[in-house]
């Protein structure tokens, strides 16, 4: 346990370490000045260069460079935006909680349907209601997000004016960012009716979320559905089957479990698409997550935000991957090593 | 299994049920807090107009946060008393004094609590930095003043002196006949000098223009890029009004979602609705089209300091391979005028007869053979990336330039960027043309002639031909001197076929003005000399309430 | 003379066939089959069947409903977009570029991921493990994310999109060859080979590779749906193809302006992708079926 612990934290802190380096070089690779890529300050005169290019190091050898920016990024300095030249640690702060936001409620609501949406199609398979799920999680899986999103709004939003096409809480509740969270700034607020703004927070949450979970739910049936037609034909069911047990307690004491652990992994792996779907819709929901800020600073070439941006989302999606990777070879550890998406 | 069912079917209904009682409570918090929510298409590049001509930065900044000395009538366009409650010219047309209102208070903001109100001060402050390179904030923020700079008013303005606290003295150095309308523009604004001196003495200069504070009907709340901008009502402004407590501009790049938003409600008005959408506006009674001819200019300008472009003949030729009647068809589905010179016709300036290029493939090809352009010559043509009254939909308008000039046998590439990237580059003169336009800050045709196409006004950035002919600067200077109408428009003619002759740009419209809002919104006229303001915005079911609670 | 045969004979179809029989029981999966052969035919001559040309703009025909609406014209059968091209011939042609682009990512990702993988799984020892296990975790890196650093160090474009996606696509192939290639080495017949003295590559492509076929083509089948969302979300965002391309994705953001008064332009591409993407994951879900089926006889 402790040797898989060490070797797992050593994973994370390697794979840390290749995207700080990565990042570092990446103000190289991008366009214009190295001097605006790295600092997200343009110089007005000469003297001004010459004291960033001190300021930053940039007179000494990369390695020196690459020290510096080590010690800014864990000393909080995380640069300015060139876009706002507001400092990218507050933007960050404030963009990537609402992705966070946005990704968990997705997730909870995939979870909450998909599964026992594919254990009632693994279960019957090839029979009564497994035909409409099987269509479901094909249907469900090839629709591309953003033209989903779309039809939410026109049906949701401009047909039945049921609920609203943008935002997480309505302008007018100003609302201050203590976590990020909206749900929990509610809470930490002064606002005076909490129920309402509760009530707006919910309305302007469902259609962003479904359109995300439309993809992913359909994706976890998908994978249940198999993984419990699989372990529904394995001898010990057989054998249990045998010994007059009824399918329910089959299925509650053997099928259940031995069905989700080793799909687990292979669901957390989904993150990642999660995260690009999530990151898709909030442009089209203006949800003011980092997906929507990383392409808006895609298209003011703010370069150090991209630089910070993508570090932030990797370092986070990776940790995730390799905790629960870790996770589940902690609970199962006769797995040798995790299968990525054989399915 | 069943029960599995069963819950399921229970949580969709219960789902649908949320979803519906989230529904059925009616959109009331605008009511209750008493706020416009607008819908705007851009991001402000700064939040002092004195920094920028887009118009973007104006509609979010000069009505709202500040106050001018003088003000336009939105209606006729006569120049009224704003912050001065009256001035006079002397008879030589070189000394003005401007007597200022009394008890005009600054706003008070999180960050700055004023401790004194308006004075003689603060207006020599504000033109002061702009006019005078050795002051102290002249260079912070970039150290340009396109209008002023495009205008050259800063060497026309000899000295501004203070008399006593309520009463300023300008000079010039030669009449300008203009001078006054150029005080009433959206970039003429009061800033607090008090605030100045302190963030001087804090050593933090560049937040002036960041965390603005005026003496205008709002107060500068909260920017957030690509957000919203957050104000709130100035209580104590000097004209009081029945006006809104909060103001929120939304700031929504995508012209179908502002549209979306004015539909379910998000928003109560919204920037330059879309052409094809103004039919979808007008046949719901739920919101309201305002409609009005605009004071602006759509053209296509060449960047005439780039080979082959410095040619006065490629750029006649591009503008005859191009069939203007329609781009005017298509792009602003016949809500413009066709433009011949640069001036609308609601301008007294305008000439009726004034010369201009038709369709004529042919003719073009043969003076691109003849002036040797290369086979499989490639040009880029910028298309704005922002909609505007005087051009809605620059990318689609490139799309159909593009077309024609293919049948010519030159090559386009289409270039569109993020709006303030954008303009950046174009006053870097990086582009070979571009699709833009000018909207009229003042009724005065000097704000057509001189802004687009003097040398002044190219380091400035709103001459994005980047073309400088002395003949035309001393012409424009001309018309300044006198006040006579009849001899201003000969001027104005001769520099019209100098134009034609030249081409720097090809005019292609004048286009109508609209704003769309909710049907409960009044006070939202166009105003066609500058930005959008909110001052006299009001909801009607808020008047209704306010008049049943009197009862 | 009649032959006919004295001994009663038991047909063994070869496992290629044998699979196609079990696909083909599925009438579902033989739709998809037939929509994906259709894709790829206009992947392959979709510019033949247009009836115009994409780019052809008729100011006079702006908007022009489809054929069905009241106000649709036969010559137009999906109508005509904001500058007057006809909608058909342009949806013909973004699903070319769609679909052909798509095709050709996987087709790189497959031959580069599968021989980065043969490499890692025939090399051992702990630096392959620590190499392996870091570009798993780079694996789960969002795909939206690696377009957006491509894109901000190359600039938007076609070809920029499709390598964000190649190198994303990349990790799943090297690994799943990775991980099969080492369970092989651990069998017998490979052992034959190497007593026989067959070199690593010779191991690989005469006594591996033939077996891992139909794997590499499963996953194939769900790579191509994954690019082809990719490659039109991409163009959505205005970050993948640009107007000197038509591209699905690209071609539905660009109708969002005129969504009000010509739904069907932004219904249509939308629904090819739908469609496209619908008959891949068809596809591929019959393929596993069959698989699985053949080896559960």
């Amino acid at each position: 346990m402790i040797k898989l612990s060490i070797r797992y934290i050593n994973l994370i802190v390697l794979t840390v370490f290749v995207l700080l380096v990565f990042s570092f070089f990446l103000p190289y690779l991008f366009p214009g000045d190295l001097l605006t890529n790295i600092t997200g300050i343009t110089p007005e005169t000469q003297q001004q260069r010459e004291a960033l290019e001190i300021a930053f190091k940039l007179d000494k050898s990369i390695f020196h460079q690459f020290v510096f920016y080590i010690e800014n990024l864990f000393s909080g300095n995380w640069g300015v935006s060139t876009a706002t030249q507001q400092s990218l640690k507050t933007e960050v702060a404030l963009f990537f909680p609402a992705t966070i936001e946005l990704v968990v409620y997705a997730l909870l609501f995939s979870i909450l349907v998909g599964i026992p949406l594919g254990f009632i199609g693994g279960l019957r398979h090839h029979k009564g209601f497994d035909f409409p799920i099987v269509t479901f999680s094909i249907v469900g899986y090839s629709f591309p997000v953003f033209w989903i999103a779309l039809i939410f709004i026109t049906v949701f939003c401009l047909q039945l004016n049921w609920l609203p096409t943008s935002g997480r809480l309505d302008l007018l509740y100003d609302l201050p960012s203590v976590t990020g969270f909206v749900l929990i700034d509610i809470a930490l607020s002064d606002i005076e009716d909490k129920s309402a703004a509760y009530k707006d927070a919910f309305r302007h949450l469902i259609l962003p979320t479904l359109a995300v979970s439309v993809v992913t739910t359909a994706l976890f049936a998908r994978f249940v559905r198999r993984s419990i037609m699989d372990v529904m034909e394995k001898s010990y069911i057989i054998a249990a089957k045998s010994r007059g047990f009824s399918p329910w307690q089959i299925f509650l004491k053997h099928g259940f479990k031995n069905a989700l652990i080793p799909i687990l992994p292979i669901l957390a792996l989904q993150v990642s698409t999660l995260i690009t779907n999530v990151m898709i819709v909030e442009t089209i929901f203006s949800w003011p997550g980092i997906g929507k800020w990383l392409i808006e600073a895609i298209y003011q070439h703010d370069y150090p935000a991209i630089r910070i941006g993508m570090l932030a989302v990797s370092i986070v999606v990776m940790i995730l991957t390799i905790s629960t990777e870790f996770l589940t070879r902690a609970i199962d550890p006769t797995r040798e090593k995790v299968e990525h998406a054989t399915f | 299994m069943k029960s599995y069912l069963a819950n399921l079917s229970r949580i969709l209904i219960a789902l649908l049920l949320c979803g519906c009682l989230a529904a059925c409570e009616k959109r009331d918090i605008q009511h209750i807090k008493n706020a416009v929510v607008y819908c705007s298409e851009s991001n402000p590049s700064t939040f002092n107009p004195q920094l920028d001509t887009s118009s973007t930065t104006a509609d979010a900044t000069a009505h709202q946060i500040y106050d001018r000395l003088l003000e336009f009538n939105p209606e006729n366009g006569r120049i009224e008393p704003g912050l001065a409650s009256s001035w006079l010219v002397s008879d030589d047309g070189l000394t003005y004094t401007f007597q200022l209102r009394r008890g005009v208070e600054f706003h008070t903001t999180a960050y700055f609590t004023p401790s004194r109100s308006f004075n003689a001060d603060d207006v020599i402050f504000s033109i002061e930095r702009w006019k005078n390179e050795s002051h102290p904030y002249h260079h912070v923020n970039g150290g340009s003043y396109p209008y002023f700079d495009s205008l050259g008013l800063a060497d026309t303005i000899k000295e501004v002196r203070r008399i006593n606290g309520y009463r300023v003295e300008i000079t010039l150095d030669s009449p300008d006949s203009s001078f006054l309308a150029n005080l009433a523009t959206d970039f003429s604004v009061m800033l607090s000098a008090e605030y100045a001196m302190k963030l001087l003495a804090e050593g933090s200069p560049s937040r002036l223009d960041r965390y603005p504070v005026g003496t205008g009907p709002f107060k500068f709340v909260q920017f957030r890029q690509n957000q919203f901008i957050r104000y709130q009502r100035h209580e104590s402004y000097f004209r009081p009004s029945q006006g809104i407590d909060q103001l929120i501009f939304d700031i929504t790049q995508r012209s179908s979602l502002r549209m979306a938003k004015l539909i379910t409600g998000e928003c109560d008005a919204v920037a330059f609705p879309s052409q094809n959408d103004l039919v979808v506006i007008e046949e719901r009674e739920d919101l309201s089209l305002y409609e009005e001819p605009g004071l602006n200019i759509g053209y296509w300008a060449f960047n005439t300091s780039k080979p082959p472009f410095d040619n006065p003949e490629v750029r006649k030729a591009l503008a005859l391979a191009v069939d203007k009647t329609s781009l005017i068809d298509a792009v602003y589905l016949g809500q413009a005028t066709r433009a011949k010179s640069i001036v609308p016709s609601t301008s007294w300036a305008y000439e009726s007869g004034a010369r201009e290029l038709g369709y004529n493939p042919v003719r073009a090809r043969e003076i691109l053979t003849e002036v040797g352009l290369p086979a499989n010559f490639t040009m880029d043509i910028w298309a704005m990336p922002v909609q505007r009254a005087y051009n809605p939909n620059a990318l689609k308008m490139a799309q159909l330039i593009k077309r024609y000039l293919e049948d010519v046998g030159i090559e386009v590439n289409i270039v569109s960027q993020d709006w303030n990237l954008f303009r950046q580059n174009l006053t870097n003169g990086f582009h070979d043309s571009v699709l833009i336009g000018w909207k009229a800050d003042n009724g005065d045709p000097d704000n057509f002639y001189r802004p687009l196409l003097t040398c002044d006004a190219i380091p400035s950035g709103t001459n994005r031909a980047l073309w400088c002919n002395k003949d035309y600067d001393a012409l424009i200077e001309q018309a300044l001197l006198t006040d006579d109408i009849e001899k201003r428009r000969a001027i104005y003619h001769k520099a019209n076929l100098l134009i034609f002759e030249q081409f720097p740009l090809m005019p292609i419209a004048h286009a109508y003005q609209y704003q769309a809002t909710r049907a409960d919104i009044t006070g939202m006229e166009i105003n066609p000399f500058g930005g959008i303001s909110f001052e006299r915005v009001k909801r009607i079911q808020a008047i209704q309430e306010a008049e049943v609670r009197n009862d | 003379m009649q032959r006919f045969s004295h001994y009663q004979e038991e047909y063994y179809p070869s496992p290629l066939m044998h699979v196609w029989i079990e696909f083909r029981r599925s009438h579902i999966a033989l739709i998809g089959f037939i929509l994906l052969l259709s894709f790829f035919t206009i992947a392959l001559i979709g510019p033949l069947l247009a009836p115009f040309d994409p780019d052809l703009q008729n100011t006079n025909a702006i908007l022009l409903p489809p054929a069905w609406e009241p106000n649709g014209t036969v010559v137009h059968i999906l109508g005509t977009d904001g500058l007057g091209r006809d909608v058909l011939s342009r949806l013909l042609y973004a699903s070319q570029i769609t679909f052909g682009s798509s095709l050709l990512v996987v087709i790189v990702a497959v031959v580069v991921g599968v021989s980065l993988g043969a490499i890692a799984g025939l090399l051992s020892g702990v630096k392959s493990s620590v190499v392996n296990h870091l570009f798993d975790s780079i694996m789960s890196i969002p795909t939206l994310l690696i377009a957006i650093i491509i894109v901000a160090i190359l600039g938007t474009g076609l070809v920029n999109s499709m390598l964000a996606i190649t190198l994303a696509l990349i990790p799943q192939f090297v690994h799943q060859t990775r991980t099969f290639v080492k369970s092989e080495l651990q069998k017998e017949y490979v052992l034959l080979d190497k007593l026989d003295g067959a070199r690593p590559l010779q191991i690989f492509t005469h006594s591996i590779l033939p077996g891992m076929v139909e794997l590499i083509v499963v996953q194939a089948s769900l790579a191509l749906s994954i690019a082809i969302i990719d490659i039109s979300a991409l163009g959505f965002l205005n970050l993948g193809a640009q107007s000197n391309f038509i591209e699905l994705g690209q071609m539905l953001s660009q109708s969002l302006d005129v969504a009000y008064v010509a739904t069907w332009l932004v219904a249509l591409p939308g629904f090819f992708i739908l469609l496209m993407v619908l008959s891949v994951n068809i596809v591929g879900e019959g393929l596993r079926s069959a698989l699985r089926n053949r080896l559960s006889h």
